[in-house]
């Protein structure tokens, strides 16, 4: 779900930074990387603030209610925002990969810029844009700061692995911790090592092309 | 699908570096040669030309098609165009077999009302690309890519052909077998084309005009033969020497050379030169360095070399640096070019008008 919410903004605005220049990139940029360096804490508070009845996404300034504290959808934007630096510094990278020579050269075989985006660029940076989203997903598995304040850790409704683990253990519940634990080690593990030879391996497809 | 008059019509000012491209061109060359060393500015114009450099200044039309206009704000862009660009790197997209590649233009041509499946034919057939179809681009050699490269472009229907250096990452023979197949090209396709090249012996070979380039200015503009030996082009192509560039038929072929008749109006030329593939009465085309070549004043006896003709003096030419001898060797055949020494143009007084005789060896031609 958060892997989804992330792609579509996260692919754009990865292709922006990685081939275009503008007034603000740099601040561009800098934005969206800040969830990664600020206290996950910070980013929860700042979300529910924006999410409260009086805040900017609010009842009072929307109209309506979105419903989002504690339930479900706070748990997919916290995640959502904690991961999303991630997947665009990855994605861009593979952006920046691909020789924009060979967007060039669709476009004079008759590609509009759209067709070279989608059968050229896109192709040649799947490896690294599936290893954005791989990426994407280790983070949001392993968020909590920021879910935990606008989410909650309500078992069955808003718990995550990370808050579950968290229960299990202040609970002494140590079997159930056990579990969780390993879930999490075979996870990171799998994704982060799917992420590493996916990266290795588009590097050299691409190298052996110049 | 036969069409008259590609007239190009350019003027362009585009700022680079270390100069100003600042060109005028009109013409319906069919085979528009760009000669220039690296760095006078002949990639930014073919890009130009392309639509892939965007900050050009003037106008640009080709066959009554505006594609740029800079003070109505007008530019077409690259997709637009239809154009084959065949870049010096050639860029093949590595996602993609050999296949793959000739075949992404396929919409292009069909929205053009291009048979695409005779085309394609067609081009494996003329390029010789069968056996490559199914490879992926890193397992092709150098020659192949740019076999591949052009075919691609070839494949998309394009009204006009751009080559960027076709042969300049090529090496000696590969660079001749590549040649020939662009000349087939050229023979096959009713296609313009415009070809960049630092090599003049490519674009005599190819072109029906060529335009000299200097630090982004048209220096010299014309016939490729004519052009080229001109006084202020040795000193441009003076890295590589004079090459002469002639085209003969071959008539016997032997164990180790073949022997190429020049055609010159009363008698043909007889010329033996290294083995070339072919079959008798194919048209081979052949170069020989200026410097490879001896003149003597009177006929010579008992030499190895297996070459020698009759001329007559043109024109003795002076660079900084160096002499040319211009020896006509028949009204209907370009004059060839002699390097010679000082000494050797005052010790045997050569002179307009003298006759002499060109002598070369075997394998000093390059076929």
């Amino acid at each position: 779900m958060t892997c989804l919410v992330v792609a579509v903004p996260g692919i754009a605005l990865a292709y922006v930074l990685a081939r275009r220049s503008f007034w603000g990139k740099g601040v561009l940029s800098t934005i969206t990387t800040l969830p990664l360096v600020l206290p996950p804490t910070a980013v929860g508070y700042l979300l529910l603030r924006l999410f409260a009845s009086d805040g900017l996404m609010g009842e009072k300034v929307l109209g309506f209610d979105l419903d989002v504290l504690l339930t479900w959808k706070a748990v997919v934007i916290a995640c959502s925002v904690m991961s999303f630096p991630l997947f665009v510094r990855t994605a861009r990278v593979a952006f920046e990969e691909v020789n924009p020579r060979l967007e060039d050269m669709g476009r004079s075989l008759g590609f509009g810029a759209w067709r070279a985006f989608t059968s050229i660029t896109l192709p040649l940076a799947s490896r690294g844009l599936i290893a954005a989203a791989l990426l994407a997903f280790t983070r949001a598995l392993g968020e909590f700061g920021a879910t935990v304040i606008i989410a909650g850790n309500i078992p069955g409704q808003t718990q995550t692995l990370a808050s579950a683990l968290f229960s299990a253990q202040q609970s002494g519940n140590e079997s159930v911790a056990n579990r969780l634990l390993l879930v999490a080690l075979l996870v990171g593990f799998v994704t982060v090592y799917a992420t590493e030879r996916l990266t290795r391996k588009s590097r050299k497809a691409k190298g052996g092309s110049r | 699908m036969s069409k008259k008059g590609y007239v190009f019509d350019l003027s362009l000012r585009l700022p680079l570096d270390h100069f100003e491209l600042n060109l005028e061109y009109k013409g319906s060359a069919r085979m528009l040669g760009v000669f220039g060393v690296s760095g006078s500015g002949k990639t930014t114009l073919l890009e130009c030309i392309a639509g892939l450099r965007k900050d050009g200044r003037g106008h640009l039309s080709f066959s009554g098609e505006v594609w740029m206009k800079s003070e109505e704000r007008l530019f077409l862009s690259v997709d637009k165009r239809r154009i084959g660009y065949v870049p010096q790197d050639h860029w093949l997209f590595p996602h993609r077999d050999a296949r793959g590649n000739l075949e992404i233009g396929k919409q292009r041509a069909l929205d053009n009302g291009i048979d695409f499946e005779a085309t394609f034919q067609r081009v494996v057939e003329v390029l010789e690309l069968e056996t490559l179809l199914d490879r992926g681009v890193d397992r092709l050699s150098g020659g192949e890519r740019q076999r591949v490269a052009l075919g691609r472009a070839l494949c998309s229907g394009p009204q006009l052909l751009l080559l960027d250096e076709p042969l300049a990452s090529l090496d000696g023979a590969l660079r001749r077998r590549i040649l020939r197949f662009l000349i087939k090209v050229r023979d096959t396709f009713d296609l313009p084309m415009v070809v960049v090249s630092h090599n003049p012996m490519e674009l005599q070979a190819l072109c029906s005009e060529v335009l000299v380039l200097e630090e982004g200015r048209v220096l010299e503009q014309g016939i490729p033969e004519e052009v080229f030996r001109r006084k202020r082009i040795f000193d441009t192509a003076k890295d590589q020497g004079f090459e002469n560039v002639f085209t003969g038929v071959l008539t016997e072929i032997g164990e180790r050379t073949v022997t190429l008749e020049i055609e010159r109006g009363d008698q043909a030329i007889r010329l033996r030169v290294p083995k070339v593939e072919g079959v008798v009465g194919d048209s081979v085309i052949a170069s020989l360095a200026s410097d490879d070549i001896l003149i003597a004043i009177g006929k010579p006896e008992g030499l190895s070399a297996r070459n020698c003709i009759p001329a007559q003096i043109e024109e003795i030419e002076e660079t900084e640096s160096r002499q040319f001898a211009i020896a006509s060797i028949g009204s209907s055949v370009p004059s060839f070019v002699v390097e010679l020494t000082q000494d050797a143009i005052e010790e045997l007084s050569l002179k307009p008008g003298i006759d002499v005789y060109l002598v070369f060896k075997t394998s000093a031609v390059r076929v």
